[in-house]
């Protein structure tokens, strides 16, 4: 007789915990009841840390899936779309040094790859301009779509910036409303074991003793479960990236009316970099700094400087971060979703994808029983660390290509010791052969696709050998695919509303589903 | 420059109506009252306020705009769109306005608009009908787009169509009922859209598709006189 997987027990409410409710609840939402729950159990005492405000694109697949409506999501989370982040004073740290890292693939990115195109031309144009209209967009301050677009559907590719802390209350209450997951108010005193080490059952102060085949641990850097029940090690990866404390504020817009950035600016500074998010109601500043490179008094220094008169009297909030991620994700009967299971600096905005495709991958590949748990398991293990590598080697290279002297910050972060060993060989090849496409990328659903690493690589002025004679057989369709680019560019800008406008018809308007 | 009055017998006792004047609209928003009688002449389809993104229903009477319609009015089975109908006047509150601009206005020629005691002409009331149809109807179109909505009738839909002189012209922007999403409609909804009359109006919709190609064939045909 086998042993079923039918009762699903996430514990923590955050944006994994309900992320992960949602998009498991949504798969087997035929089950449900019947065959299949899904319980969440939240302390009614813990704060939600509400890990950043950026989104990636796979956000707007999760929440339709989910079944939410983008409309409600507007009105509810103080969302605003977000089209790519710019990159200021990462490669020299001159003032007018910046580049953008764009949503949308370059021009025909399946057919023809641009950069040899774009190398052998050498006429000034950013790679970015050259290749997408996205960056223009931005600097324009315009919306990725107009209201007559669908919701969920893009003219300009898109993800959002949001209010973390709005964002679990509103997915808490579609997937217990809509979803059937079942909610309980809870802390945990003690985890249950069986004798072959599984976790049996969550003993809880106000709800009694819940059960459970398989348990999400979504506890924060708590790591209840994985970490202080299982004894999952962590694996430090700060000597990659040396960040290890943020500094966060929350800036008022001068007027109701100011523009709204509708990409993430991440300005580098001596010993770190800000990132810069604009949300409806506010921007959302912080200082991600090496403590081991600057004060905590000078990082504060930079972050006003940064800011301004608008941020005199505001009060900044100490977060102290730990690069890094579990040595295994899932063991046993338990996986770890979101911060429990690792953290990076938010530089790409990678924890919410990280827990939409993990979550993803534990609805899908759900175990039927728990004889079949452990190959799930592996899989799952080998996946998201192949993940969790590549997110890291993906932020490293920020660092790695920045032409920076000015503090030991930037010096340390070129020595060859802190770059991975993949990141060094790929840095390699790229001197010779730009990536493309499926080329480096050899799985389905990389966290980063290729075109991410062109935009970063070329944006921060790293140089690929271009052979004439592979340039010249492809001229025409370059030559064509860039005329296309030129003529969207001008398109999307003369159709696309402004981003503050846009946000403020949602709210009354409304999207429509179709 | 659109001069608007509010419509009274002692301002506009001299006041004329003309025919409209100038070229049709190649799109032209239609009520649901209007359905059966424009879909047997012309696409009904769903297109978008590009100000609030609100769903409207409306007629296509040509495929490009700028250039017109393709049938006549004696050609479409005698249907006139209210809209067309009513042109140069508005509802304000709940009185009529008139756009003095327009030039199917005039002091010397055409139908006077009120009678030597200052009633309302036939052509006036006539007026009068159209506003009020249109009125009732755009209210009639939302209860009706809700209904498809909540029943996930309604789909884009991409329509592309080549031409002899090699033109290709692209639709964008238009929503039709969806045929499979109809037959696999539960029953209770079936017989629900049934007697909110809304099941009629959706079959007219989908039915107006086939003038789609004879648009095209019309639009060709123009093509060619014109060479």
């Amino acid at each position: 007789m086998v042993q079923a997987v039918r009762r699903i027990v996430i514990v923590g409410g955050g944006t994994a915990g309900w992320l992960a409710a949602g998009v498991i609840a949504a798969k087997h939402r035929s089950r449900i009841p019947a065959s299949f729950s899904v319980t969440l159990v939240e302390s009614p005492n813990t704060p939600i840390i509400g890990v950043g405000e950026g989104t990636w694109p796979t956000l707007r697949t999760t929440l339709s899936r989910i079944g939410v409506s983008e409309t409600e999501m507007f009105r509810k989370c103080d969302a605003a779309f977000k089209q790519g982040a710019w990159f200021a004073r990462w490669t020299t740290g001159a003032k007018d040094d910046g580049y953008y890292h764009p949503l949308m693939l370059p021009q025909s990115f399946s057919h023809i790859n641009l950069v040899p195109h774009w190398l052998a031309r050498d006429d000034g144009r950013s790679f970015c301009d050259t290749v997408c209209p996205q960056g223009r967009i931005c600097d324009d301050g315009l919306a990725p779509k107009t209201i007559a677009t669908a919701e969920f559907e893009a003219v300009a590719n898109y993800a959002y910036h949001l209010d973390a802390g709005k964002f679990a209350p509103f997915l808490q209450q579609h997937c217990c409303e809509k979803l059937g997951v079942r909610h309980v108010l809870a802390d945990v005193r003690r985890v249950h074991l069986k004798e072959n080490g599984d976790i049996r059952s969550l003993e809880t102060e106000q709800a009694g003793e819940i059960e459970g085949d398989l348990f999400v641990d979504c506890t924060g850097f708590k790591a209840l479960l994985i970490g202080e029940t299982l004894g999952v090690p962590f694996v430090d990866c700060s000597d990659v990236l040396f960040c290890d404390t943020a500094l966060a504020v929350q800036v008022p817009y001068e007027t109701e009316t100011s523009p709204i950035a509708s990409h993430t600016i991440s300005t580098a500074q001596s010993a770190g970099w800000i990132w810069d998010i604009g949300l409806p109601t506010r921007r959302g500043v912080g200082h991600v700094f090496s403590s081991r490179h600057i004060s905590v008094d000078d990082a504060e220094r930079e972050l006003r400087t940064y800011i301004g008169p608008a941020g005199k009297d505001l009060p900044f909030r100490k977060i102290p971060i730990r690069s890094g991620h579990r040595q295994i994700f899932w063991k046993r009967n338990c996986v770890a979703i979101g911060l429990s299971a690792g953290f990076l600096e938010p530089l790409e905005a990678s924890a919410i994808v990280l827990i939409e495709m993990s979550a993803k991958l534990v609805a899908e590949q759900m175990p039927v029983c728990r004889e079949v748990m452990d190959v799930i398991a592996a899989r799952f293990n080998n996946t998201t660390e192949y993940r969790w590598g590549r997110i890291i080697d993906f932020l490293k290279l920020h660092y790695a290509l920045t032409q920076r002297d000015d503090s030991a910050f930037w010096r340390d972060n070129r020595l060859p010791e802190t770059i991975p060993e993949r990141l060094q060989h790929l840095m390699l090849l790229w001197r010779y052969q730009s990536p493309w496409y499926h080329d480096e990328f050899d799985r389905i659903e990389e966290v980063f696709p290729a075109a991410s690493y062109q935009y970063v690589l070329y944006g921060m002025g790293f140089r690929t050998e271009v052979e004439p004679q592979i340039v010249a057989g492809s001229a025409n369709n370059a030559e064509r695919a860039m005329r296309e680019n030129i003529a969207q560019t001008e398109k999307l800008r003369a159709g696309l509303p402004r981003h503050r406008d846009l946000i403020r018809k949602i709210v009354q308007h409304g999207l429509q589903p179709v | 420059m659109a001069t608007h009055e509010l419509l009274n017998p002692q301002d506009h006792a001299h006041l004329r109506l003309l025919p409209r004047q100038g070229a049709e609209p190649h799109f032209v928003q239609i009520v649901p009252g209007e359905f059966v009688s424009a879909a047997v002449a012309c696409p009904v389809l769903f297109s978008k306020d590009p100000a609030t993104g609100a769903f409207y229903a409306g007629a296509a009477l040509g495929l490009k705009p700028g250039e017109g319609a393709l049938k006549s009015t004696q050609d479409r089975g005698g249907f006139e769109p209210l809209a067309l109908q009513r042109d140069g006047f508005f509802i304000a509150e709940d009185r009529i306005a008139i756009d003095r601009s327009n030039p199917r206005f005039s002091e010397t020629e055409g139908e006077p608009l009120f009678d030597s005691a200052q009633q309302p002409s036939t052509a006036l009331r006539r007026i009068q009908r159209a506003l009020r149809h249109l009125h009732e109807g755009i209210a009639q179109t939302a209860a009706l787009v809700r209904e498809l909505m909540d029943l996930k009738l309604i789909e884009p839909i991409d329509i592309s169509l080549s031409f002899d002189n090699g033109e290709r012209l692209t639709l964008e922007g238009l929503y039709t009922v969806s045929r499979d999403a109809l037959r696999d409609l539960p029953d209770a909804d079936v017989l629900r859209l049934f007697r909110t009359g809304h099941l009629q109006l959706a079959y007219a919709m989908t039915g107006s598709l086939n003038q789609l190609p004879v648009l095209a064939h019309l639009r060709n045909r123009r093509l060619a006189d014109s060479r």
